[in-house]
């Protein structure tokens, strides 16, 4: 494998891409929440490293560093780690009503090793369900026989994080099999505050808490090499119930989706790999959460380029858990780049994502930078 | 290089990146949590129990003020004081012990207004002379016939303040301030901190008799008119500044056995201090009963008792408390006797000798008015906020009247005896936003 060399242009781009994160316009929003998530158990996260979510999450399945499914393991020769991060500026259209948001996230780690030339050991975190989210009500209530203006802000920051231990197993040199264990856990600090036009009478009432979630799930995947340029992925995942707890009483236990999944991928040449990937989780089983549905996502993208140093592209939709009235959609285009340097030791992928979710009342518009980095000490 | 600088750009910026906003406005209910903030507001009218009143906590003459109204057949108020001893012989020679006697020659009473309704027109003030011998245990009877005798000095305070300030030199080195006077020699100077009205009387020997019997003691009496609002507090000497001052002017001849000027006459001048102040005032304070008083001479203060319900402690946030309080009648007097009541919390129960909470940021006060019989309110938010949050704290406080015996106005209130009319707490609160589900 050669190390590439930038030239002016990358840097160039690079830089612009840095001013653009950093000098953006602050207020806007932010990383992989969602508004349709407040009334549900948040917004599902994405376990795709930078890679993998650069080509709309198309090669996920197939990237060792993203925490999908645990066959994928069985690639990595070496102990790796991989982070990924994401900084987002959402814009929000309901009704009228418009607001820009803006956040960053970690949503996902992955280290990995092999502890026998066949089975490589892996885990890391990653962002099952993020629950940060903050609203502002403006109204008036009749307090006394008077109308007093009051403003309440809700607010919510935090996620479920999903802890994954995970075991990639290469059966056959066509097959690999993944086995993973994940502990679901996480807490949100929540505040509800309730502020009155007239502060000389009423007084700011503030109840603050923070909600502890729990739980636990099991995973099993199988990775196929159908021909040298063909491989097919399938995985499957349970969890448990969902348990909240405030001052460590449980106060709700929501069941969880299963999920499912297939893709492909296919190498196209020596320097071009296209890969798609469909997923089904089934949320309308969570029969406590109303306007809860089943969720199909499809992805297909592209890696073009020297593997130092490649380009990608991809697109993704489907279809969001939580939301009034018909399934809220998302459609989503992502490009990127990556770089490895010294040596192949590390790798630097940065990526830009638009996403499009629209739902019954709702419209959201993304823009996320994605910057990963990936160490094989 | 390049390309090191720019991923090294890339990673500062992106750190620079990491700052949040993630609240937007809310479109309820559909992309809102499914709780929402609820508010209730709940009239308690039994939680106030084992209420009470107890009187004698300030009397009178330990007041800072002294209230002086003439309401004809509502109230009449009067203050009096009297002037402590003065030395009636000097030894003109230091060392000496030959004295001689001194000869008064004048005498200028200080008295400061520091209340007064700025309505009232052709105000007066005037002085009676009373027995030495006036003190705690004279009544409004017993000093009322020298009240009807000859007016020692009189001013018209109106027609003082309405009359160019005088502002020279030589008066501002004299008086410290500008000043009006009128003809008949009274000076008048306003505060410019407080607008308190200083009024000085100078007095001959017949205003203030030296009497050496007496050891140069004296009392006066002050009466108040106008032709409406007459009503003013004079400050006490409890009031730290502002009570009554007197100074007498006299003089002594030096014999030609002891100096070397002989028969020269001698001018000096001494401030006496006030020996007593007090005020008595007509129909009296009347004596407590089942409802609870504020106020009056010796002051009156009411303990009331709050009986905490268990749910506004764990799981409320009170945001508005107020404390409903019926008079039994109206306060009479003027409109300037208004006053301020006050309720403070007790560190512990102990009945009417409780110790007061000094955190003055759980006091509640509001003003009574003076003929209106309206219901009494009385903002008690933090100090319920603090019984809500601190379980330990005695639930218990105390009505009293700020200051305290500086006028014979106080309040009644209905109290828990009268199930009807009794005190109530009015309690605006926040339930606890339930948290954790979606």
């Amino acid at each position: 494998m050669t190390v590439g060399r930038s030239d002016g242009r990358t840097a160039a781009v690079l830089v612009v891409l840095a001013l653009l994160a950093a000098v953006w316009p602050s207020g806007r929003l932010a990383a992989q929440d969602s508004q349709f998530g407040i009334r549900g158990l948040g917004t599902p996260g994405k376990s795709e490293s930078v890679r993998a979510r650069s080509t709309g999450g198309a090669f996920a399945p197939f990237d060792a560093f993203s925490p999908l499914i645990d066959a994928s393991l069985a690639d990595v020769r070496r102990m790796s780690a991989n982070v990924t991060s994401g900084t987002s500026w959402r814009s929000v259209d309901a009704g009228g009503t418009q607001a820009s948001l803006r956040g960053t996230r970690f949503p996902a780690m992955v280290i990995a090793g092999p502890v026998t030339p066949r089975i490589v050991v892996g885990g890391g975190f990653s962002t099952y369900l993020d629950r940060s989210f903050g609203v502002v009500i403006h109204d008036t209530i009749t307090l006394r026989g008077v109308q007093q203006p009051i403003t309440d802000e809700i607010t919510s920051d935090g996620a479920v994080s999903d802890l994954r231990v995970a075991v990639g197993a290469r059966l056959h040199r066509r097959l690999a099999l993944g086995l993973g264990l994940h502990r679901l856990t996480g807490s949100t600090r929540v505040v509800a505050t309730r502020s009155f036009a007239d502060t000389v009478n009423y007084r700011t009432s503030a109840a603050r808490d923070e909600v502890a979630y729990g739980g636990v799930g099991g995973s099993a995947s199988l990775l196929l090499d159908v021909t040298s340029d063909l491989r097919v992925a399938g995985w499957f995942r349970s969890d448990s119930k969902l348990r909240a707890d405030i001052g460590g009483r449980t106060i709700a236990e929501n069941d969880l989706p299963l999920m499912y999944g297939g893709g492909v991928q296919w190498h196209a040449g020596t320097q071009a790999n296209v890969a798609g990937t469909v997923s089904w989780r089934n949320w309308a089983g969570v029969a406590t959460i109303p306007n809860a549905h089943d969720t199909f996502n499809w992805s297909v993208g592209a890696e073009i380029g020297r593997p130092g140093s490649p380009f990608r592209f991809g697109l993704r939709g489907g279809q969001l858990p939580f939301g009034i009235g018909k399934t809220p959609t998302e459609v989503g285009y992502s490009a990127g780049l990556g770089r490895q340097f010294s040596g192949g030791r590390g790798r630097l992928d940065i990526g830009i994502e638009r996403l499009q979710r629209s739902g019954t009342g709702l419209t959201e518009r993304v823009w996320t930078f994605l910057l990963g980095l990936t160490v094989r000490p | 290089m390049t390309r090191r600088l720019a991923w090294l750009f890339l990673l500062v910026a992106a750190g620079t990146a990491c700052t949040e906003n993630a609240t937007s406005p809310g479109v309820c209910p559909n992309f809102c949590p499914s709780d929402s903030i609820s508010i209730k507001d709940t009239i308690f009218t039994t939680i106030i129990e084992r209420d009470s009143s107890f009187r004698g906590y300030v009397p009178g003459y330990a007041s800072e003020a002294m209230t002086a109204t003439d309401v004809p057949g509502v109230v009449e108020s009067r203050p009096f004081f009297t002037i402590d001893t003065m030395f009636t012989r000097v030894a003109p020679k230091s060392g000496d012990t030959t004295t001689v006697p001194i000869i008064a020659d004048s005498a200028r009473l200080r008295l400061v207004i520091v209340r007064r309704d700025k309505a009232a027109t052709n105000l007066r003030l005037r002085l009676y002379q009373l027995p030495i011998t006036a003190d705690s245990t004279s009544t409004f009877a017993s000093l009322d016939s020298y009240f009807h005798g000859p007016v020692v000095d009189s001013v018209n305070v109106s027609d003082l303040l309405a009359l160019p300030a005088i502002g020279d030199t030589a008066t501002i080195r004299i008086w410290g301030d500008s000043i009006r006077m009128d003809s008949a020699g009274h000076v008048l100077q306003i505060s410019r901190v407080d607008s308190s009205l200083a009024l000085f009387f100078t007095l001959d020997t017949l205003q203030a008799p030296f009497s050496v019997s007496d050891t140069g003691r004296l009392a006066y009496g002050v009466g108040v008119a106008a032709d409406s609002f007459a009503s003013v507090s004079l400050g006490s000497r409890e009031s730290g500044g502002n009570g009554p001052t007197f100074r007498w002017f006299y003089h002594d001849t030096i014999p030609d056995t002891v100096s070397a000027t002989p028969d020269s006459v001698v001018h000096s001048d001494r401030f006496v201090p006030v020996r007593f102040d007090a005020f008595v005032f007509n129909p009296p304070t009347p004596p407590l009963d089942s409802n609870l008083a504020v106020g009056g001479v010796p002051s009156a203060r009411a303990v009331l008792r709050v009986k905490m319900p268990a749910f506004l402690h764990d799981t409320i946030d009170v945001v508005r408390a107020t404390v409903i309080l019926v008079p039994v009648n109206a306060v009479p007097g003027t409109r300037s006797d208004s006053f301020h009541i006050l309720a403070r919390p007790v560190l512990t129960d102990l009945g009417a000798k409780s110790p007061l909470a000094t955190a003055a940021n759980l006091f509640g006060t509001t003003v009574v008015h003076i003929g209106s019989p309206d219901t009494v309110r009385i903002e008690l938010t933090n100090l319920v906020r603090a019984w809500s949050a601190d379980t330990t704290l005695t639930t218990t406080f105390f009505l009293g009247q700020v200051p305290e015996a500086t006028s014979y106005t106080e309040i009644r209130f209905y109290s828990s005896r009268a199930p009807a009319l009794r005190p109530g707490l009015h309690v605006t609160y926040v339930k606890r936003f339930r948290f954790g589900n979606p």
